[in-house]
């Protein structure tokens, strides 16, 4: 008896032990001398493995003893993650990050890269949108931009000519009747998420803003009462008005919902992307190349020239713990080499940020893409807080249903972003 | 109704208490009987907190110490100030955000739902008790949807109740407009917890069934010789003489509804339109995850978790009265 008794005390103390192990060490370092750990959301996925291949290559040249181990996150769960991982002080030494909110909210625990990567400054776009303060926090990996794709099917169609849609907001809205009146609706639109206005904005921004008022925004001074800003949300709110966007827009989700209507031929424009999803490549496939086209931004305020919005859409940036900062950013510019960049482009169809790569074989559509990266300019939305953001979607929504003003949406907006 | 007096617990909580109880003694019992060493008995007098020290140890380590951190948490601040004391800062921003008020409002619907989603398995189980024809079929395929994910459940009805899905279709055969079930700020909230009721009444349904079984069929026989009409049965005898059960489901399907929507809401509407089916959960992953509000996400947490204590303790509170009752 006295045995058992020791032997189950014996027992019940060292399981004691160890669950108060496993509570105190939940957080144990990733970061040790000879290994680089990286979190993302892409490495899981086929299309990343010879971008990896490529990338590891070039970082083994540089630093052989070094192991790379990449980890990759759910991406609904990731920034939930990271965030977890930051105020813990501990985690991966190198993270992918999206351009814009996502990680200007996060620099105080990134390494600013500017001493790193100035040799690739030159080779790469995108940079403004991993940058806070003059600071560059991230290498871009592929662009994301926001062009306006159409259905030339449709187009010819409700007899319009596929080769030269509107290039004015009025003429836009009388082809939009006429392909009303051809049985197909306008727009393809999904704000289930509140991301509709992003694009919006982002898209009509260079047509509706003046060039002054476009640079001002993205310096960070934005006037929320001038007419032309005020312009976008009632172009907006017109579009809904005249029912050119497809039904049920706020239950629609963009991803994937709005894309699937646009790809199944039943709406003639969609405001895509330029990598990921909901872009080209996709389109391509189920429209067929010949019939996607891209279209500049129609002008809605007479003067105004339109550019294609787009900034760094993804990146790597390198944690403020990591043991040498060196190091880890070695592994970032390897990770934007121009032939990891190349195998990124050729199998995921994301436009890579090295606009060096050729993309002739890719179909129309992404050669005019990657034609107007030159003259373009960086997307407007990106240059809001995530805050003001969700903000815009939820009031976006209300716009759509009726229940705001136009002049109540700005107020809020502008109070949000003097805030943040 | 005397009759209460005399049914036996359908508290299986309880229940399981007691016999736990039970146990513990006999095996004390039966320890204390073989040879008494003086090292044997302070073993065995040590032996009872040495058996529940990992219990004790698991929830002070892993339940209070990171309430009270997260608690904490609460009162610093986020971003630059992270770290920093801030007071009440973070509660007055939540009170002052239309977002977490329309969270809060939405937790006072839930209650108010309430009555609903426990009348619904109380009103089915009551006729499969009754059996009604195919009562046995209903029984099991009423349970069905109680072992499909939220995930699942909320994918298929945002099939179904899609502007352009089979619902508005069938609507429209009838001459009936399409509604915007989701996409309608006015609708939305109540397709999520129609859904959610859908989803879940299976078990509130097998313990209202737990406790038809031990209610006096006699009675009812009674009742019915008396000539009382079903009306009158479901309100004179079986409500009646299954208060206890109705309490207990009143509390779990509270807190079924607080703590475990969040996937519906997730799948069928992420909080929208326009905000107006967020609930406080959503909104702390939203704070969280979203938007890197940590300490603000600690603070409706904080908020959160405030809510839940009220409703636990009225819940033991209400199975103490009716533990008293047995």
């Amino acid at each position: 008896m006295r045995q058992r008794a020791i032997w189950s005390a014996v027992l019940v103390v060292g399981l004691a032990l160890a669950g108060c192990g496993s509570a105190s060490d939940s957080g144990k370092s990733t970061s040790s001398d000879g290994k680089l750990v990286v979190w993302d959301w892409k490495s899981g996925e086929p299309f990343a493995k010879s971008y990896l291949e490529k990338a590891k290559a070039d970082f083994k040249k540089k630093h052989a003893d070094v192991e790379v181990e990449f980890v990759a996150q759910p991406f609904d769960q990731y920034y939930t993650l990271l965030g977890a991982a930051i105020q813990s002080g501990k985690g991966p030494d190198v993270m992918l990050f999206n351009g814009g909110g996502q990680i200007r909210d996060r620099v105080d625990a990134l390494v600013p890269l500017d001493d790193y990567v100035a040799e690739d400054k030159q080779r790469l776009a995108g940079w403004e949108a991993f940058a806070k303060d003059g600071k560059t926090y991230a290498a871009p990996v592929t662009l994301q931009g926001y062009p306006i794709y159409y259905n030339k099917e449709i187009y010819r169609k409700a007899n319009l000519d596929p080769a030269s849609p509107a290039t004015t907001w009025d003429k836009f809205v009388a082809d939009c009747a006429a392909i009303a009146k051809a049985g197909s609706k306008c727009f393809a639109l999904g704000n289930k998420e509140g991301v509709g206005i992003q694009f919006w904005l982002s898209s009509l921004g260079s047509t509706t803003l003046t060039a002054a008022e476009y640079d001002a925004w993205i310096a960070g001074k934005r006037d929320w009462n001038s007419a032309n800003v005020k312009r976008i949300f009632q172009t907006w709110k017109e579009s809904g008005d005249r029912k050119m966007n497809s039904d049920g827009a706020n239950s629609t989700a963009m991803f994937n919902d709005s894309f699937a209507l646009f790809q199944s031929g039943k709406a003639a424009h969609v405001m895509g992307l330029m990598s990921d999803v909901g872009h080209w490549q996709d389109f391509n496939e189920f429209l067929t190349a010949e019939k996607l086209g891209v279209m500049k931004a129609p002008v809605v305020t007479a003067g105004t020239t339109p550019s294609l919005p787009y900034d760094g859409g993804i990146g790597y940036a390198v944690a403020k713990w990591t043991k040498d900062p060196k190091v880890a950013a070695d592994l970032v510019r390897s990770l934007s080499s121009a032939e990891a960049l190349k195998a990124f482009y050729a199998d995921a169809g994301a436009i890579a940020a090295d606009t060096t790569i050729d993309v002739s074989a890719g179909g129309p559509a992404v050669s005019t893409i990657v034609s107007e990266l030159k003259s373009g300019k960086p997307a407007l939305h990106v240059a809001l807080s995530s805050k003001t953001l969700d903000l815009m979607g939820r009031l976006s929504q209300q716009l759509l249903s009726g229940s705001i003003t136009v002049d109540e949406v700005v107020k809020q907006l502008a109070a949000s972003d003097q805030a943040g | 109704m005397p009759m209460g007096n005399t049914q036996p617990s359908v508290r299986p909580a309880s229940a399981g208490r007691a016999g736990g109880a039970a146990v513990t003694s006999a095996a004390h019992r039966s320890g204390a009987r073989p040879r008494r060493t003086r090292g044997g008995l302070r073993a065995e007098r040590y032996a009872p907190y040495i058996l529940v020290l990992p219990a004790v140890l698991i929830i002070v380590l892993l339940r209070l110490y990171p309430l009270l951190l997260g608690v904490n948490f609460s009162f610093t601040g986020d971003g630059e100030q992270n770290g920093t004391a801030v007071g009440f800062g973070n509660y007055r921003e939540l009170f002052a955000d239309p977002l977490f008020q329309t969270a809060l409002k939405n937790v006072g619907l839930l209650v108010l739902l309430l009555p609903v989603a426990v009348a619904i398995p109380g009103l089915l189980a009551t006729f499969i008790y009754l059996r009604v024809p195919g009562h046995r079929f209903y029984r099991s395929v009423y349970f069905f949807p109680a072992v499909l994910s939220p995930v699942i459940v909320g994918a298929i009805f945002n099939l179904l109740l899609a502007f352009d899905g089979p619902l508005n279709a069938v609507l429209g055969s009838f001459g009936i407009g399409p509604v915007d079930w989701l996409g309608d700020p006015d609708i939305a909230m109540f397709m999520v917890v129609g859904v959610h009721i859908w989803a879940t009444f299976g078990m509130a349904l097998v313990v209202f069934l737990a406790g038809f079984a031990t209610l006096d069929a006699a009675l009812l026989d009674a009742a019915r010789v008396d000539g009382a009409t079903l009306r009158q049965v479901v309100w004179h005898v079986i409500i009646p003489a299954l208060s206890r059960t109705i309490q207990f489901v009143f509390v779990t399907t509270m807190i079924g509804m607080l703590t475990s929507m969040f996937g519906l809401l997730y799948i069928m509407t992420s909080g929208g339109p326009e905000g107006s089916t967020y609930l406080p959960e959503f909104y702390i992953w939203k704070q969280q995850g979203q938007m890197n509000r940590p300490a603000l996400a600690s603070a409706a947490s904080t908020i959160l978790f405030m809510i839940m204590l009220v409703v636990g303790l009225l819940q033991i509170k209400l199975l103490e009265r009716s533990g008293k009752e047995d």
